[in-house]
């Protein structure tokens, strides 16, 4: 080791050797030999390869041989690496490392910085960018990174939707060009999110969704233009687009895409995108993975898994112990565990460091996740060998053997053990310190010779404790003096004694040189007179026990329940073969009418038969409903519930692009409280921000299910309308004194509206031309007037967020123009005032019960609105545009009945009504044979204010109970305790270990915020309300 | 949304119609609106509002439910010169009272929202329609009632569903101002005044730091921890500062006149409080959190003041404590949030007040605190008690038990001899949806039931019928 520190000292005053290099030697040549033999160490070649004792050569800058009988080359220079352990150099997959630094998130630099030439027009598309064209060598960060034994990173741009390419770049000192191995490693896609509610399209996670589609099917398309126009020039030109050009290798599998997912939601998401444009794609995941274990390993995508577990909540005083969610402590307590789950479900991953606040911080993660269930064989490829051969490196990194790039990792121990160190590091054959041991060591037994007032006294001087840290003590006349402030650094031992009780009153100052058997110093008495002293070394450091406790293990201490946290299930309620639910009130909301006394078979969750005294099969599972009122589960034709980010994506007059099915948020804790209420399925609509907003998901609240999973299979499609005063900016001012977009009025939202779809006209009529003679240029697909064109054929439904009567016609009149029929109008707070025209037209109508008086458009609504627009003919329901709202639709039907309607009419429009409104009321919306076994149970009469649900089921599954859900909040409290205590006992014993950098991305606040028709990442409404 | 006292009729025939198809009911409905419209079209214009009793009048033969005591069926209840006179089966009714024959109906106290920005906010959207929220941070000396609109369309709408009186409160700050407890009819703002000041509001700071939390209730917002608590104290230094200020100042008023004390100059903000730290006047507190609600207890204790909680939603986890102080809470609202925490049962709020009930802690319902939602006062405690809170409790929590928190239980809240004769006759239990409210009586004076929402009713069933004459 002597010798290896003293080459290095060469080493480090030499840049590295130009292997093969352009740039010319304009000072004296430096043509050290490189060649060096790595003898007596424990070598692991690979994971589960490991050579006991062996040697590697390293001969300019690769590994020449490696073996336990492999001889030293007569030209290396040989270190003696007894005791020490050789690793393939770490890979980091997923590193900002020498990447400009992204921008804030807001504000005029954000507007200013732009790429140039033929860039995008969207500044959030960046797919042409290099990183390459951008690496700025960082030695502070390749520093940090070789601490943690890395050797190579993937350098990755930082900003933007499609971010560009990453380079793989060594971890050594040197140019750039010295330093990146492979350019254009992969594509970098995200989801992210930026610049507020005026910062540019898109704004919204579902905008950015749609972004990433369409851009793909631009890329697509600007290669057919281009080889189209390049075979017959006599066409328009198509443009030219640099980013569009930058992804024809992804589109084509010729380079991997790695897209960046910051919660297993979002990592599902990454991945039915993949699989539409058939990407070669590797996860950058968020550490959440195992929360949703079976669906990513069913996506069979390989995962760099982060490890910045969750700082422990929280819990010092009961009242901030009370404000820890179950989701957030579960996380706490599995989140460590997440590596090894991904392990033993056979997903392929690999590690990183990043989102660690400091990287510095890594090996100490990964040792966590190993004592929490990552294998070490596992780990050690998750950083080597399978990172290399995602990036198609494996030829030339990710293990010791001989061909590959010398980047070596030594240690003195298992590089996953606690108290292991790295020595050193080794990057392109060079040779990098990180943790050299003291060329000498000062500990060990030494008697101490000093010439103190003309006379020789002997001593004792006894150093233990770290090398670098000593302690000990002189003993002397009888006296132990201890080591005050002792130093031992660069090869000098300082320290200072308190020799009043030899009778030198103050302190005596020491220091010395230390060699491997003497030492010779130098001191001051305390009245300042100076003396000489020398040590011989009469012992050497004693090995130390350790007297460090085992450390104890704790495993998370609950299974997963979906979704994760509060009222989750180990799985999805049973659907039994049977189920009879005997002697109810049955309110079925079709031709039966309500029916006393009646009984209704469910079988794999149809509704079978109704009728009296029904025979049970003898598998059925029997539901007293004695006593009991029995009503369709209530569908909400309105609802902004579990939807991810924001649902406006408000930075453009037409977003039709974007859909709510693509961010349904699964694990919404109003899922479950409307279930609660007796509602069981919703239209998650879009925001009003826009006049043409995105497209909705009608979903079925199956608690407990994936995304995907909660669609309504079978549903018309559907698409947000909005017109007034949201639409026109009418009650917000943008920042710094901007004027609003267009339109500004109504008569704007019209022409904005009418624009769309003869654009949509034109499309289509461009498609037909086309198809006369495809060698031409194709008209570019659009994700937009493909779902315009949707519209004008019948098979998109218009729910369109209206107030004003003029507005209200205005609309009917587009559609009749454009021969369509509008789905809903929503809101229709004055359909009362133009029923005749909405009947006539054949739209529905839902709206609120009885909101009025927010905002002057809603100055004129009126709670006998509803049964007015009935009475004309039109289908009326009550929606909630309100999380809350949504679990107690029965009692806004309840509000219509003072105006004369019935009580079974009442009940309508908040079961058949919604349901004809969406186009599933040959699923769901009533009780009938054929139908859908979604179904409330009620304690009574639904329309009282008195009674509750007690019951509700969907697709013949129970997905709520009011006796099940008692036993939830008994487990509910028995697990936040047990992880309380968990969390206490955890800070009582140990240091909080690293921290992340962000808190974790699924830990949900305890917050009550509800998703808003107008909200925007910068306006949140306040008060109650969510339209407004 | 018990607003239809012009189709006396409407429940009846809507059963009726069970027994119909779907196209049989719109014609049927159709019919009878006509009907409505041909009987009532007087009703389609402004309310006016009424004027003074003039002579005694009975409501004879109804259901009394007179909420402090027992319930009188086949009852009267006779009232004049504004006050209730006496009620029972037996009543001896003057020569010269009005009868109205209430057979079949039911009599209750007009009901309360304790809490809401009646008369003070019209349209929420227009910021020349709103007068809740004053500037600055210590409003000690804003009146809600001189800000009152006397022709807000707010007060006939909210009688229509039985809200009688409302406790209209300035919001916003940490002293928000004081409140007034507002009759629903008269002709200016100090006509409709039944009590004023009510109390002094106070909004409690936030106690305990939530990361990524919203910024009111307990929520840190997107500060740091330690900016959020610095935040915190001066807030609390700021109100216990006003406080002792506002006591320096009664000092030095009360002795300025003796010997060698000098005149000091008038600070409308600390004079308006000499009555709250007096202990005439309480302070409502809005608290919700555990933390807000202890620390503004021991602070009232402090101060000598008497204290009213606003909001609680933890409440019943001090319960032992607001017991023992006789701490009354408005407990508020109970529909349009949720359960405080992610983790709460559904219905954490809706058993709110039956867990406060069962601990012995004085409790009412208010509603969401916006005048225009008023009318579902009844909606919030009849939620409840789906919820465990028994219904007379219900009741009482917008009526009996709201007067007593606000101090005006001596006028309504109750039909008590004596009392204010302010009170509804409905076709069944106000705090059903499906009830209608049919008549109001404020002080004795007949209401005019018609609000702005009816005469739109009725304004476009004549656009229908018009139609339908082809």
């Amino acid at each position: 080791m002597q010798r290896c520190l003293t080459v290095l000292l060469l080493l480090a005053l030499c840049l590295v050797v130009a292997f093969a290099q352009t740039a010319p030697v304009d000072a004296m040549r430096e043509n050290t030999p490189k060649v060096f033999a790595l003898t007596n160490a424990r070598i692991v070649v690979a994971p589960g390869n490991v050579i006991a004792k062996g040697t590697l050569v390293v001969r300019n800058g690769t590994i020449q041989a490696v073996g336990a009988n492999v001889q030293s080359p007569a030209d290396a220079r040989v270190f003696d690496l007894t005791g020490y352990t050789l690793y393939a150099g770490l890979i980091e997959l997923s590193s900002d490392i020498g990447a400009p630094k992204p921008p804030p998130q807001s504000g005029p630099q954000q507007q200013a910085d732009t790429l140039k030439g033929s860039a995008h027009w969207n500044r959030k598309i960046r797919a042409e960018l290099d990183i390459a064209q951008e690496f700025s060598p960082d030695d502070k960060a390749a520093e940090k990174l070789r601490s943690q034994g890395f050797t190579l990173a993937l350098s990755t741009p930082q900003r933007g939707i499609f971010r560009g390419y990453s380079a793989l770049v060594q971890l050594g000192d040197g140019t750039a060009s010295e330093l990146i191995a492979k350019r254009n490693v992969a594509q970098n896609v995200t989801f992210e999110v930026t610049g507020g509610f005026f910062g540019g399209y898109p704004n919204s996670l579902m905008g950015v969704v749609a972004m990433i589609r369409q851009t793909w099917m631009d890329a697509d398309w600007y290669r057919k233009a281009w080889d189209s126009y390049n075979k017959n020039p006599n066409q328009s030109r198509p443009e030219t687009n640099n980013s569009l050009a930058a992804l024809q290798d992804a589109l084509q599998r010729r380079q991997t895409v790695m897209f960046q997912a910051d919660d297993e939601r979002a990592l599902l998401r990454a991945a039915k995108i993949g699989k539409e444009f058939s990407l070669n794609l590797i996860i950058r995941g968020s550490g959440n993975e195992y929360k949703r274990l079976d669906a990513v390993k069913a996506t069979k995508l390989p995962v760099v898994v982060p490890l910045n577990f969750p700082e422990a909540p929280d819990v010092d005083t009961p009242e901030e112990a009370v404000n820890a969610t179950l989701e957030t402590l579960r996380h706490w307590d599995a989140a460590p565990e997440n590596a090894g789950r991904l392990e033993k479900a056979g997903v392929s991953i690999a590690l990183t460091s990043a989102t660690l606040k400091d990287a510095g911080t890594f090996l100490a993660q990964v040792r966590k996740a190993i004592e929490r269930g990552l294998s070490t064989d596992a780990a050690l490829a998750a950083l080597t060998t399978t990172p290399a051969k995602w990036i198609g490196v494996e030829k030339n990194y990710g293990t010791l053997e001989a061909g590959k790039v010398a980047n070596i990792v030594v240690t003195d121990g298992d590089l996953f053990a606690e108290k292991t160190k790295i020595r050193e590091v080794w990057v392109d054959g060079k040779q990098y310190e990180v943790k050299p041991p003291p060329a000498t060591d000062a500990r060990g037994t030494w008697e101490l010779m000093a010439f103190v007032d003309g006379q020789n006294q002997t001593a004792t001087l006894k150093v233990a404790g770290e090398a670098e840290k000593p302690s000990g003590s002189v003993e002397w006349n009888g006296k132990s003096l201890k080591l005050n402030s002792p130093t031992f650094s660069a090869g000098r031992l300082a320290f200072t004694l308190a020799t009043d009780s030899v009778g030198l009153k103050g302190s005596t100052q020491m220091s010395g040189s230390v060699s491997a058997s003497e030492m010779y110093g130098i001191g001051n008495l305390p009245d300042g007179s100076a003396f000489s002293w020398s040590a011989t070394r009469k012992e050497p450091a004693k090995a130390e026990s350790d007297t460090s406790k085992p450390k104890e293990i704790h495993m998370a201490s609950f299974a997963d329940v979906y979704p994760p946290g509060a009222y989750g299930r180990t799985k999805q309620p049973d659907q039994p073969a049977n189920v009879l639910f005997k002697n109810a009130t049955v309110w079925t909301q079709g031709p039966q009418g309500k029916l006393e006394g009646t009984d209704v078979l469910v079988t794999r969750g149809k509704i079978t038969r109704i009728g009296k005294n029904l025979q049970a099969p003898s598998d059925a599972v029997i539901v007293d409903a004695t006593g009991k009122h029995m009503t369709p589960g209530m569908i909400d034709a309105h609802s902004h519930t579990a939807a991810d980010g924001s649902v406006n994506e408000g930075a453009q007059n037409v977003t039709i692009e974007t859909s709510i099915e693509d961010v349904i948020d699964s694990d919404d804790i109003w899922i479950y409280r409307q279930l609660a209420g007796g509602t069981t399925a919703a239209n998650i609509l879009h925001g009003s921000a826009n006049p043409i907003g995105g497209r909705n998901a009608t979903v079925k609240w199956r608690w407990g299910a994936l995304p995907d999973e909660y669609l309504l299979a079978g549903a018309p499609p559907g698409v947000k309308f909005a017109l007034g005063e949201n639409v026109k900016g009418s009650n917000f001012n943008p920042p710094g004194g901007q004027q609003t977009p267009y339109p500004a009025t109504r008569m704007g939202v019209e022409q904005i509206i009418r624009d769309k779809f003869k654009a949509a006209r034109d499309y289509q009529q461009a498609w037909k031309d086309w198809e006369r003679d495809k060698s031409n240029i194709p008209p570019r697909k659009d994700i937009e007037l493909d779902a315009v064109s949707e519209i004008l054929s019948g098979k998109r439904l218009v729910h369109c967020h209206s107030y004003r009567q003029d507005e209200i016609l205005m609309m009917i009149r587009i559609a009749d123009d454009f021969g369509f029929r509008i789905g809903t109008f929503q809101h229709v707070l004055e359909g009362y005032k133009v029923a005749d025209a909405i009947a006539k037209h054949g739209a529905g109508a839902s709206s609120f019960s009885d909101w009025w008086a927010y905002k002057i458009e809603a100055w004129e609504a009126i709670p006998g609105n509803g049964p007015l627009m009935a009475a004309q003919g039109v289908v009326v329901s009550y929606n909630s545009d309100n999380s809350q709202l949504a679990t107690r639709l029965n009692w806004e039907a309840a509000k219509a009945i003072p105006f004369g309607v019935s009580e079974e009419e009442a009940l309508k429009f908040v079961t058949i009504n919604p349901a004809k409104q969406l186009g599933i009321a040959d699923k769901v919306g009533s009780l009938e044979v054929g139908k859908d076994a979604d179904i409330a149970v009620w304690n009574g009469n639904p329309l009282s204010t008195y009674t509750k649900c007690v019951q509700t089921w969907v697709d013949g599954r129970r997905y709520f109970d009011i006796d099940e859900d008692k036993q939830m909040r008994e487990t509910v409290q028995h697990e936040r305790a047990a992880l309380i205590q968990k969390v206490l006992a955890s800070k009582g014993s140990a240091p909080a270990s690293a921290a992340s950098r962000r808190p974790a991305m699924s830990s949900r606040p305890n917050d009550n915020h509800f998703h808003t028709c107008d909200e925007s990442a910068e306006i949140h409404m306040e008060g109650y309300y969510n339209e407004n | 949304m018990r607003t239809n006292s012009f189709r006396p009729n409407a429940k009846a025939s809507g059963r009726a119609f069970l027994f119909l198809g779907e196209d049989a009911f719109e014609l049927v409905v159709k019919v009878i609106l006509s009907i409505v419209f041909l009987s009532q079209f007087s009703l389609a214009s402004d309310p006016v509002p009424a004027a003074k009793q003039k002579k005694p009048v009975a409501l004879v033969g109804g259901t009394i439910h007179t909420v402090s005591g027992e319930t009188i069926s086949n009852g009267t209840i006779l009232f004049d010169k504004g006050k209730i006179v006496t009620f029972g089966q037996t009543v001896n009714i003057p020569a010269d009272a009005e009868r109205v024959d209430i057979t079949g109906k039911h009599v209750y106290p007009g009901l309360i929202d304790s809490y809401s920005n009646m008369g003070l906010t019209e349209i929420g959207s227009v910021r020349g329609t709103i007068d809740g929220q004053e500037r600055g941070t210590i409003n000690p000396n804003t009146r809600a009632e001189v800000a009152v609109d006397a022709e807000s369309e707010m007060y006939p709408v909210a009688r229509s569903s039985g809200i009688l009186i409302a406790g209209s409160t300035p919001s916003g700050g940490l002293i928000s101002g004081t409140s007034a407890a507002l009759m629903m009819d008269g002709w200016t703002w100090e006509d409709m005044t039944l009590k004023a000041p009510l109390g002094l509001f106070i909004n409690w700071p936030g106690m305990v730091y939530v990361q990524g939390g919203f910024g009111g209730f307990g929520g840190g917002g997107q500060m740091t921890k330690e900016n959020w608590l610095k935040r915190r104290d001066e807030q609390l230094k700021s109100l216990r500062d006003a406080f002792a200020e506002a006591r320096a100042y009664a000092t030095a008023k009360k002795v300025e006149s003796q010997r060698g004390v000098p005149y000091h100059q008038t600070d409308s903000r600390w004079e308006a409080m000499i009555p709250v730290i007096e202990g005439k006047v309480p302070v409502f507190v809005n608290a919700n959190e555990v933390a807000q609600i202890q620390a503004a207890v021991t602070w009232a204790e402090q101060e000598a003041v008497k204290l009213v909680i606003v909001g609680g939603r933890d409440a019943w986890q001090v319960s032992n404590q607001l017991k023992a102080k006789d701490i009354p809470v408005i407990v508020q609202p109970i529909l349009f949030v949720g359960p405080p925490r992610r983790y709460d049962g559904y219905d954490a709020i809706y058993s709110l007040p039956n867990k406060l009930r069962e601990a012995g802690v004085r409790f009412c319902i208010s509603g969401d605190g916006d005048a225009s939602n008023s009318r579902n006062v009844p909606h919030h405690a009849a939620t409840a008690a789906a919820f465990g809170l028994p219904k007379d409790d219900a009741l009482k929590a917008v009526t009996l038990y709201a007067a007593q928190i606000l101090g005006i239980a001596d006028r309504v809240g109750s039909l008590e001899t004596g009392k204010d004769a302010t009170l509804i006759i409905t076709n069944g239990d106000p705090l059903e949806l499906s009830t209608t409210v049919e008549q109001a009586y404020i002080q004795g004076k007949k209401i005019d039931m018609r609000d702005k929402h009816k005469r739109l009713y009725q304004k476009y069933q004549e656009k229908y019928k018009q139609l339908s004459e082809k």
